[in-house]
């Protein structure tokens, strides 16, 4: 009753969220960029056809009705076409302007749904590495503030947050995939091509998670229910592992799904270095091309995904730490 | 209280806001004890001073060409390096040193100037939301939450690909993707503190709402975010350096480095320096910044108790 | 009979750098099976340090220079963690801040099986289990049954205090260590915390070290007390006797500062004000509140947009006379700090209406309101969070002036310096900021930045309730002397009847939200007409005999939710002397002789407005 009514007011919150969301991005879109149709004709075509095109497919309507008759679509599911990408096979841009109908073009769902799982694994692996790895460092670094692990945390989270993830990138996939052959870098080819991509998002995304779950951990070692437990006769592996961790871990969810956007960027800079099919390489080639339909369709899949994820850290945070109300 | 009796009390002891002297020197004062702040603040004040002087003083142009010198490896490495190119050329013979170095100054300009105008905006919006609560604060914290749902590469490509980008529509743009963090964090300080007891005297004694929150709250509580907002210079270079990497940087023929980067990304196999050098020289200046942060965030820390 | 306890030459040092000193300076005593023994000393004296050195709990940075603590003639200083561990089932300990003790997140009675389990691995799970419930059940936890699955939070601080209690005594101790268990809980409950330890004791034949800063609180609890003043043991005697006849000088003075209440001898050092002559006409109320209710909308639990309503504060009537010390006194969540948030118009009422000399506050507006803002001024409670940090003195008390429109900067100068003059505050302080100030000193500020404006009524938030007993008479003395030259009204927001008795003329005491007796200082505490009245005053703690016995005044329990209030009459849950009629009709503020007023069913003319009402 109680997970009920909470989903209930969070759903509509995060519906909320996602129509501020693509309403920001299209009057950003529409505001700020450059001429989409130019660029999917081409240079070359007349500037009475680009007009024309333009007028069709309702760009010179005024904002407002472009984006109520988008609004409505996404409503009923359909997210539109894409400007430039053909229905079967890859993104050329399109030179030819005169075979470029609107029944030709791809979904935009369809796009988004063929890329998010990659962008999923790609994701989870970097994720499940940076836990594994911030946990062991952060634990050990939060009990004995001050300590060896706690300087090595400091350090290596110091180094790790100041490496940018492309530059990472290249770097090891010069020495790993070129200079050493252990690991395949570009494109993808089956699950091994996700490590590499995956290790520099780890490395991108452990910083913060260190130093979150060594402060979280050392603050709940300083609460008086710690040395109180100590006093009741409670050991001290049970008051860590059954009460500090416990308490430490709901920071940690939060941020999480604080982090998600961050991740997301990572995602993005990192497929396009490793020229990785997911969902990051597509909106980078949708932005270099000015695909308005495919931005915006991407924006809305995430924010959709950012509210459900900031839903589910909620429900668990809440169900750790009652106090937190729904 | 006593003192001893007080620090053994169960209860972690209470912040005492009113014995600070000023917040900002002591935070200043104990950050300044740590090792790191000292490498931080070394290895910083190098870059910058190299950064300020060496371009000019070695008379080398970032964009002059020299056929004859293109692709020299750095000093010591590889066969034909030169003393006049310490860190070698690229593939049409610029100095690789004083390219970085103007891209560094590029880059902590932008870094600054996009915290600053994040600072601003987000504190103002924070203080509004926190002080005010209700419609004002659910509106506001709605939009940050639609904000913070995208990704800010995404908002940053998607405006700065429209045109050639200047540097203060990047400064613009990078400021903007980030105030919704700011936003959060002094609404919630400024909800805190607006309970306390010396904030509900200044009410009684007849101050307005703008009263309190410019003469107690703002000068109270601004400035030991102004010392964590250290590390955002940090992630905002990283962040300008991803969009000159992209191509939506400062334009060439300015060198950046992520400009930098994806040039040598073509020259990887021969020539790997051209890539890896300015991302060391990037990797430094952000490493010495984010230890003087780190620093200052320990220490802020310690002196606020937590939180 | 062996001592179960026995503390000799025990010496503890602090060993922060630059600031060495000794906390505990040769301590010695015993505790026989099954007492009951008080420790007594001002914040500061080292009782803390000695409670937790009893439970052999001294860690970093103070340290144990010599001595021993023997338990059963074993010294537990040198015993190795797993031995001390082993011990815990027989050394138990209760502190100070019950709500920080267990685990936030995990239910309660969860918690106390783990610890019960931990100490007595033999005990099954199921076993504990209904240990727990039944010890719950056994300190008069309401419904044991359901309270085992809930959570800290979900405890009030009492019903926390006792479940510690519960968590001690779980593994039957040989001794328990009580330090300040009843220091943060309100008086009524503190008096039925220390019945119920006092009964385990006869129960479980468990030993007490009954720490407390309170004398009279460790009266009713320990037959043995020690006195420790700056890490000294300076006096041990049995209570009664020590009461009667310290011998020390610390302990004198001790005894001395006691307020007294009910007898009228010379340590009393200003006498209550003798009841203003002629009954008030309306003429002279400065201040009267009108039929004033305040109601908060407060979310409801787990529902999509609901909402309950919180009653803080229900149809509250009285008038202040201009010169009155007024006091609204009560426990925590009677409402008393949102009626001072209404009087200072820092919120307005839902109903009913404010006056201040006839006009309403809530219309207030502008200049008028600055007006009135200059008349009424608060002092509030909590000497360090109430002055704005980083700001000295002189400035502090400059920004009231500049906002009422003072502009010229010597003018302005000069009235800070009479002010702090006026409430002794040394003027050399004007450029130092509040770093090295004691709380008197601070609470010193407190009142002369309200009173830098002139004002006619200071409203008195707990002003004194964090002070030691030296500095609150020190600051009441103070307080006599601006309503002597200043003509000031006082009003008193304050949960401690023993000040009020000393300082106040009126008293309006207030229960869930209601005024429920309104009467002169003397008639209240003398002749009593509410039978929550009779329990404040049964529970306080003394060292007079009393006239109120807790036995006969108060039932267990603690008021009801101000979200959920009962039908009929809001006290008749605790009250030993409710009949069906509480249970259905609300009872009236009735008068008792001239102008005292109390709403109970039992006031002798209740009835008739009962009736009236009714017709």
């Amino acid at each position: 009753m109680f997970v009920l009514s909470f989903l209930a007011r969070r759903l509509a919150q995060g519906a909320v969220i996602i129509f501020l969301v693509s309403l920001l991005i299209f009057t950003l879109l529409r505001v700020m960029s450059g001429n989409p149709v130019r660029q999917m004709v081409g240079g070359m075509a007349p500037d009475s056809l680009v007009e024309q095109i333009a007028t069709q497919m309702g760009l010179r309507d005024p904002i407002i009705v472009q984006f109520g008759r988008y609004a409505a679509g996404v409503v009923q599911g359909d997210l539109g076409r894409s400007f430039v990408r053909p229905a079967n096979g890859a993104a050329t841009g399109g030179a030819n302007f005169d075979d470029l109908t609107r029944g030709a073009r791809a979904g935009v769902g369809d796009l988004i749904l063929d890329a998010l799982p990659m962008t999923l694994q790609l994701a989870g692996l970097a994720l499940a590495i940076a836990l594994v790895f911030s946990a062991l460092l952060g634990i050990a670094a939060g009990l004995r503030p001050g300590g060896v692990f706690d300087r090595l945390a400091f350090a290596v989270s110091s180094v790790f947050i100041s490496i940018p993830n492309f530059w990472l990138g290249i770097v090891l996939a010069l020495l790993l995939s070129v200079k050493l052959g252990w690991l395949p870098a570009i494109g993808y080819g089956g699950f091994s091509y996700t490590v590499l991509p995956a290790l520099v998002l780890a490395v991108e995304l452990s910083p913060v998670l260190i130093r979150t779950l060594s402060s979280a951990v050392a603050a709940q070692m300083s609460e008086a229910y710690v040395a109180v437990g100590h006093v009741r006769g409670l050991s001290r592996p049970r008051i860590v592992a059954a009460h500090a961790l416990r308490n430490a871990s709901v920071p940690l969810l939060n941020l999480l799904g604080v982090q998600f956007s961050s991740l997301l960027g990572g995602v993005i800079i990192v497929e396009y270095i490793f020229d990785y099919p997911g969902l990051g390489l597509l909106t980078i080639n949708a932005v270099l091309q000015r695909d308005f339909p495919l931005i915006q369709g991407i924006a809305i899949v995430t924010s959709a995904i950012f509210v459900l994820i900031n839903i589910l850290v909620d429900l668990a945070a809440t169900t750790i730490d009652p106090r937190l109300e729904y | 209280m006593d003192a001893v009796e007080s620090s053994l009390a169960l209860a972690p002891p209470r912040v005492d806001v009113a014995a600070s002297r000023s917040v900002g020197r002591r935070i200043l004062a104990h950050a300044a004890r740590s090792g790191g702040f000292r490498i931080g603040a070394a290895g910083l004040a190098l870059l910058v001073l190299a950064a300020a002087l060496y371009p000019e003083l070695s008379g080398i142009d970032p964009t002059k060409m020299d056929i004859r010198a293109r692709l020299l490896p750095p000093l010591f490495l590889g066969d034909k390096w030169s003393w006049a190119h310490p860190l070698g050329t690229d593939q049409i013979g610029r100095d690789m040193l004083v390219r970085c170095l103007v891209g560094l100054r590029y880059s902590l300009l932008i870094g600054v100037a996009s915290v600053a105008v994040t600072v601003v905006i987000g504190c103002a919006l924070g203080t509004v939301a926190g002080y005010f609560g209700g419609r004002t604060d659910t509106v506001i914290m709605r939009i940050t939450d639609a904000q913070l749902s995208i990704p800010m590469i995404i908002l940053a490509i998607a405006v700065l690909g429209a045109d050639r980008p200047t540097i203060p529509a990047i400064i613009l743009v990078l400021g903007l993707s980030n105030w919704p963090v700011y936003a959060r964090v002094m609404r919630s300080v400024v909800m805190a503190e607006r309970g306390r007891e010396y904030v509900r005297a200044a009410q009684v004694s007849g101050a307005t709402h703008p009263r309190i929150i410019l003469t107690l709250l703002v000068p109270l509580l601004v400035p030991p975010l102004l010392f964590t907002s250290v590390l955002d210079v940090a992630r905002m270079m990283i962040f300008e350096s991803t969009l000159g990497f992209l191509g939506l940087g400062v334009q060439p023929p300015t060198p950046t480095f992520g400009s930098i980067i994806a040039d040598g990304r073509k020259y990887l196999l021969n020539a790997w320096w051209i890539a890896t050098m300015p991302g060391v020289f990037l990797c430094l200046t952000l490493t010495s910044i984010n230890l003087i942060g780190a620093a200052f965030e320990r220490a802020r820390n310690t002196i606020h108790g937590g939180a | 009979m062996d001592p179960v306890l026995s503390v000799r030459d025990l010496s503890v040092d602090l060993t922060l750098p630059g600031r060495e000193r000794t906390i505990l300076d040769g301590i010695g005593f015993d505790v026989a099976p099954r007492e009951i023994v008080g420790v007594v000393g001002a914040s500061g004296a080292g009782k803390t340090v000695l409670s937790r050195a009893v439970v052999n709990w001294i860690t970093a940075p103070l340290a144990i220079r010599s001595g021993s603590v023997s338990f059963r003639g074993k010294d537990l200083l040198g015993l190795p963690p797993r031995a001390m561990r082993r011990l815990r089932r027989d050394i138990a300990y209760v502190g100070a801040d019950p709500m920080g003790a267990l685990d936030p997140t995990l239910p309660v009675g969860r918690q106390i099986v783990e610890k019960l389990r931990a100490v007595m691995p033999e005990v099954s799970r199921q076993e504990a289990r209904e240990r727990v419930i039944a010890l719950l059940d056994a300190v008069r936890i309401p419904s044991a049954h359901a309270r085992f699955h809930d959570y800290p939070s979900q405890f009030s601080g009492g019903m926390m205090q006792r479940a510690l209690i519960v968590d001690a005594m779980v593994s039957n101790p040989a001794l328990l260590v009580a330090d300040n268990v009843t220091q943060p809980l309100d008086v009524t409950v503190a008096a039925q915390v220390i019945r119920l330890m006092r009964e385990l004791t006869e129960r479980f034949e468990t030993a007490i070290l009954f720490v407390s800063s309170s004398l009279p609180v460790a009266r009713e609890a320990a037959s043995r007390t020690l006195v420790i003043d700056a890490g000294r043991l300076v006096e041990e005697q049995p209570t009664e006797a020590l009461i009667a006849a310290p011998r020390h000088a610390y302990t004198r003075d001790l005894v001395a500062q006691i307020p007294v209440i009910w007898g009228t001898g010379p340590t009393m050092p200003a006498a209550p004000k003798t009841p203003t002559p002629k009954p008030p006409a309306p003429a002279d109320a400065i201040v009267s509140l009108r039929g004033v209710s305040q109601t908060y909308r407060v979310k409801k639990r787990g529902s999509f947009a609901g909402t309950s309503e919180l009653r803080a504060v229900r149809n509250v009537t009285f008038d202040i006379v201009k010169g009155d010390s007024f006091a609204v006194v009560g426990e925590s969540g009677c409402g008393k700090s949102t009626l001072m948030r209404l009087l200072s118009r820092l919120e307005r009422p839902s109903a009913g209406s404010v006056l201040c000399e006839g006009r309403d506050i809530a219309d207030l507006s502008g200049s008028e309101l600055l007006g009135f803002r200059r008349k009424l001024q608060l002092v509030l409670q909590d000497p360090f969070n109430s002055l704005p940090p980083r700001t000295g003195i002189g400035a502090m008390l400059e920004a009231p002036l500049r906002t009422h429109g003072w502009r010229d900067p010597k003018k302005i100068r000069e009235r800070v310096r009479a002010v702090m003059d006026d409430v002794g505050l040394p003027v050399a302080l004007y450029d130092d900021l509040p770093l090295g100030l004691s709380a008197g000193q601070r609470q010193r500020v407190n009142v002369a930045r309200a009173m830098v404006l002139e004002p006619e009524i200071l409203l008195m938030d707990e002003t004194l309730s964090a002070l030691d007993q030296t500095e609150q008479f020190k600051l009441l003395a103070l307080f006599d002397k601006l309503q002597r030259t200043h003509g000031l009204t006082y009003i008193y927001i304050s949960h401690d009847l023993a000040m009020v008795r000393k300082a106040c003329n009126r008293i309006a005491v207030m229960y869930l939200g209601e005024v429920v007796e309104l009467a002169d200082n003397e008639r209240l505490f003398f002749d009593p007409g509410h039978p929550y009245t009779r329990a404040l005053l049964s529970a306080m703690p003394a060292l007079e005999a009393r006239r109120y016995r807790p036995e006969d005044c108060l039932m267990e329990g603690e008021p009801p939710s101000p979200i959920d209030l009962p039908q009929g009459c809001a006290f008749r849950s605790r009250c030993p002397q409710a009949f069906e009629a509480c249970a259905t009709l609300p009872p009236l503020l009735t008068v008792r002789g001239a102008r005292d007023l109390a709403a109970c069913h039992r006031v002798p003319g209740a009835g008739a407005a009962l009736l009236a009402g009714a017709a």
